[in-house]
């Protein structure tokens, strides 16, 4: 990635409060077009809540989000995706009293009314990307493993045909064996030309497979840099790859 | 024997009153997880509109179909302006007192307006009554029951198959997910609303040929259905529909073996105990802790 890529998102000086707290104070951050971008840091550094004023989910308290060049400010979850930005949260929220191929018509909510065809065909297109969904397709969402439901999450999230896919904490709860098979998934999808921003408190997963990571703390970025660079950096490995001995 | 197929049938007609007013709670609390207590008034619309429109000259279905409308669309601005602004922090309150002192308001206008009594909507099917042994029942009332089935039915096809139904059972189950997959919350609330504003104002219109169409007919009637939504765990349509035509047919037992006096006393005294028992609704899961 050079400087003159362009910016699919760029967040200036992002500030999110609950009440008198401060969860984010200032984070500039920039994903350029089809860069695959990390964001580690410990619990309760922010990055949930940066996600969330993004995609529109809360209400930032100050600074502002551009989205391909537009300002899209305070715009609410579902703007953010009718263009073009979908976010899979954390937890999954898989609509779990509705079966996998609802779930996944409802990620194509704004267009299945217009193009019930194409949708049908994007479903097909996802469900080779996750065989096991296929196999579940009539099951109720909320029977699913945890893996499987994350699965469904990103595949209900690429039904709404994003440029650029946000998600916020991938490995949650889930078992090393299924992040070995996601993370593959979503490195595809990047080299097919999608953008993505993945919060990942599993820091080794993250810089492993983004090009660029920053690193959150208290709600400010400390440092950013190419993943590869940051994977050797003592103050990741000190603080977020277990490194022990050295103070 | 003839006196209790007598109650069974006319309590089958009151119950399904309110269970239509409980499914349509219902409706509200799945969408908004809140309810807008105007109901009982958004019911009682249904039958003092088709009354005024027929007295207008409308025929009696396009009145009923005009009175559903209209109380749509109150259903409709009722969310917008005194349940939305008033729920927006989680666990807030604020639409109970705003939809509770919307409803009296409404009362009052009616009652101004249209007058304090009752006025009888004439249809073909409270002409002749049915005889059963010694008393009767109106066709009217038999509509009832048949009407809540369709209701109920038609409800959970739309919840099921439609792309909008399963929408606005996506943000009942979470907002937040809702949102993220493009749906606008706000605007399925709104539409839930409205729904249960034409499921209220049905039962109105279908009941207002039997007991006259009145300011005040929706009073006790709101506040039953709603009672009859939480006794059933206001999570769940088809027991919401149960209770609620079982309580109607309970009332009638009672009406007839005890007196009419006697009928709210043991009705709610009933519903009080249910509730202690069961205090997540006989059908209900925990609906508190899931939000």
């Amino acid at each position: 990635m050079n400087a003159s890529a362009s910016p699919i998102l760029f967040v200036s000086d992002l500030r999110v409060s609950y009440g008198r707290i401060e969860a984010v104070r200032g984070v500039t951050l920039t994903v350029n077009k089809g860069e695959f971008i990390g964001v580690i840091g410990s619990n309760g550094a922010g990055k949930t809540s940066m996600l969330r004023a993004i995609a529109g989910v809360l209400r930032p308290a100050g600074g502002s989000v551009a989205f391909e060049g537009a300002d899209t400010t305070g715009a609410k979850s579902h703007q953010m995706v009718a263009r073009g930005l979908a976010m899979v949260p954390e937890g999954r929220m898989v609509f779990a009293d509705q079966t996998v191929r609802d779930n996944l018509v409802l990620g194509a909510y704004s267009r299945v009314a217009s193009d019930p065809k194409g949708v049908e065909e994007d479903i097909e297109k996802t469900l080779d990307l996750f065989p096991r969904l296929k196999e579940r397709i009539a099951q109720q969402a909320g029977t699913l493993s945890g893996g499987e439901q994350q699965m469904l999450a990103i595949a209900r999230g690429l039904l709404s045909r994003p440029r650029l896919l946000v998600i916020d904490e991938l490995s949650l709860g889930l078992a090393p064996k299924i992040l070995d098979m996601l993370f593959p998934v979503l490195t595809d999808l990047n080299r097919q030309g999608l953008s993505i921003l993945l919060v990942e408190q599993m820091a080794s997963y993250a810089l492993a497979v983004t090009h660029r990571t920053y690193v959150m703390e208290n709600g400010r970025v400390l440092f950013d840099g190419a993943s590869a660079d940051l994977a050797g950096d003592d103050r990741v490995l000190d603080a977020y790859l277990g490194r022990r001995g050295k103070h | 024997m003839e006196a209790i197929l007598q109650y069974v049938l006319t309590g089958l007609s009151v119950g399904s009153v309110y269970a239509m007013i409980a499914l349509g709670f219902y409706v509200m609390w799945s969408a908004a997880k809140a309810v807008n207590f105007t109901y009982g008034d958004v019911f009682m619309l249904g039958g003092v509109l088709t009354v005024v429109l027929v007295e207008m000259g409308l025929p009696l279905l396009l009145a009923g179909g005009g009175a559903l409308a209209i109380a749509a669309l109150a259903g409709a601005v009722i969310e917008r302006v005194f349940v939305r602004p008033f729920n927006r922090e989680a666990n807030a309150i604020g639409w109970m007192l705003t939809t509770i002192a919307v409803g009296i308001m409404l009362e009052s206008f009616t009652t101004i307006t249209y007058g304090p009594l009752g006025r009888p909507l004439q249809t073909p099917f409270v002409e002749q009554p049915i005889r059963i042994g010694g008393s009767g029942i109106y066709p009217q009332e038999l509509i009832l029951p048949v009407a809540l089935v369709i209701v109920t039915f038609a409800l959970e096809g739309f919840y099921r198959r439609t792309v909008l139904g399963r929408a606005m059972r996506a943000v009942a189950f979470n907002r937040v997910a809702a949102g993220l997959v493009g749906i606008d919350a706000d605007r399925i609330t709104l539409l839930a609303f409205a729904l249960a504003g034409a499921i209220g104002a049905l039962a109105g219109f279908l009941i207002a040929p039997v007991i006259q169409a009145s300011s005040s007919m929706g009073v006790v009637v709101g506040l039953k259905g709603f009672m009859v939504a939480i006794i059933a765990g206001i999570a769940n349509a088809r027991g919401v529909v149960i209770v609620g035509v079982v309580y109607g047919v309970m009332e009638k037992m009672i009406e007839g073996y005890l007196s009419t006096a006697a009928r709210d006393a043991i009705g709610f005294t009933i519903m009080i105990l249910a509730l202690l028992i069961f205090p997540q609704g006989l059908f209900g899961r925990r609906e508190v802790q899931k939000v």
